[in-house]
């Protein structure tokens, strides 16, 4: 009878216990979803709800725009979303925590696959500059090589 | 007499070159002004144009390999990043540098091979998903959300211009996205062609001063590359495919 008693003691200790690491998990879940990476601005191209629940249409729309026709507008580009939600020397990776697109998608445990492909950082400035440039110095050349 | 006559005809001479030269100069300003008004972001390719290139094989550096360092660069396309896998049949590879050597008379040609972006491209005719596709303006591409990798493409393609992607990519480059399980190849380098630019091989080539590749519009007369074409004229490489391709060369 003594024995009974505590294991019943036993078990209803471990319950408690693993309530309490229940409670304990949804506190750091709720802390990640906080932790979501600042947006360069305040504004993004639609309201946070419609963001929220239609991102992916809006992405996979221009996916294929830009894609198969070449139509390259910014605003709903998947480049402009790393552009404005991830600072350019920042070290988080795509499937790390404090990465924009992950500290979401980890807690609604979607998995994407963007980022097997795409940069998952905006370009160093130093690289735009020499693409810029590097452009510049072609339309000179073209012009040479026609005039001579 | 006769002396007169000669200094009639090479008055006629001086005038008719500065005629020339005057024409010729138009063409540069001509040229700018269609780069200064690229396509709008917002605004399709259309068949308006068709994207070529020309290779001047006699002035290809044999051994030079600027513009497969360029396209390597240019593309995020890192051949000795994997220990593993240092294959050199499997490493991807958008453009090689080709030599032809004539048995006869030992006349030796150096190349740069790509995909040739042709009219009725072969690899978009056995694709089974449709990612392998040619744009409006003819520039050839697939796309890599729906390539499933079964590589018939690679097979299909006379000119073995495509690679299959085998490894990870490490930090792909913004604008050209590349990633592992797809086939890929030369894109022209369509993100500079869309903003008004030229491939990056070709700027390397020009850098190089061997000015051997000429990139441009076939659809549009006035351009360098259709200018050239109608002086000299072009070959394509398998022209008996019937593949009307958009990269011709000139000394094979």
């Amino acid at each position: 009878m003594l024995q009974l008693k505590q294991l019943m003691h036993k078990s209803l200790l471990a319950m408690l216990g693993s309530a309490a690491l229940a409670a304990s998990s949804v506190a750091v879940a709720d802390s990640a979803l906080l932790d979501i990476a600042k947006a360069k601005s305040d504004q993004c191209v639609e309201d946070t709800a419609e963001m929220r629940t239609n991102h992916m249409e809006k992405i996979l729309h221009q996916r294929d725009k830009t894609m198969r026709e070449g139509i390259r507008t910014k605003q709903y580009s998947l480049k402009e979303c790393i552009n404005c939600h991830v600072e350019e020397n920042s070290q988080a990776r795509a499937g790390d925590k404090d990465h924009f697109c992950s500290s979401c998608h980890s807690y609604a445990a979607v998995t994407i696959d963007c980022f097997q492909c795409h940069a998952d950082r905006p370009a160093p400035a130093s690289r735009n500059s020499v693409k810029t440039s590097s452009l510049q110095e072609s339309t000179d050349t073209s012009e040479t090589g026609v005039s001579q | 007499m006769s002396k007169e006559t000669i200094n009639i005809s090479r008055r006629g001479f001086v005038e008719k070159t500065a005629t020339t030269f005057a024409g010729i100069s138009i063409v540069p300003g001509v040229f700018l002004h269609q780069v200064a008004n690229a396509k709008p972001a917002d605004q399709p390719a259309t068949a308006d144009n068709r994207w070529g290139m020309l290779i001047d094989t006699n002035k290809c550096a044999s051994g030079c390999t600027a513009c497969v360092s360029a396209c390597n660069e240019e593309n995020g396309i890192k051949t000795s990043d994997h220990p593993n896998h240092d294959n050199q049949t499997t490493t991807q590879q958008w453009i090689r540098k080709v030599k032809l050597r004539d048995k006869q008379t030992g006349h030796v040609v150096s190349l740069p091979m790509m995909c040739q972006h042709c009219e009725h491209p072969p690899c978009v005719d056995v694709c089974p998903t449709g990612a392998s596709m040619k744009r409006a303006d003819g520039i050839v591409m697939v796309d890599r959300h729906i390539c499933i990798g079964c590589r018939y493409c690679m097979m299909a393609c006379p000119y073995k211009a495509r690679s299959f992607a085998h490894e990870t990519v490490e930090d792909p480059k913004e604008y050209a996205p590349r990633g592992k399980g797809t086939v890929e190849s030369c894109t022209l380098c369509v993100h500079r062609v869309d903003e008004g630019g030229t491939p990056a091989c070709v700027e390397a080539c020009n850098e190089a001063e061997h000015g051997a590749m000429i990139f441009g519009d076939l659809k549009d007369p006035n351009s360098a590359i259709s200018q050239e074409l109608k002086k000299h004229g072009g070959k394509q490489i398998r022209a008996d495919l019937g593949l009307n391709t958009g990269v011709r060369y000139q000394g094979i």
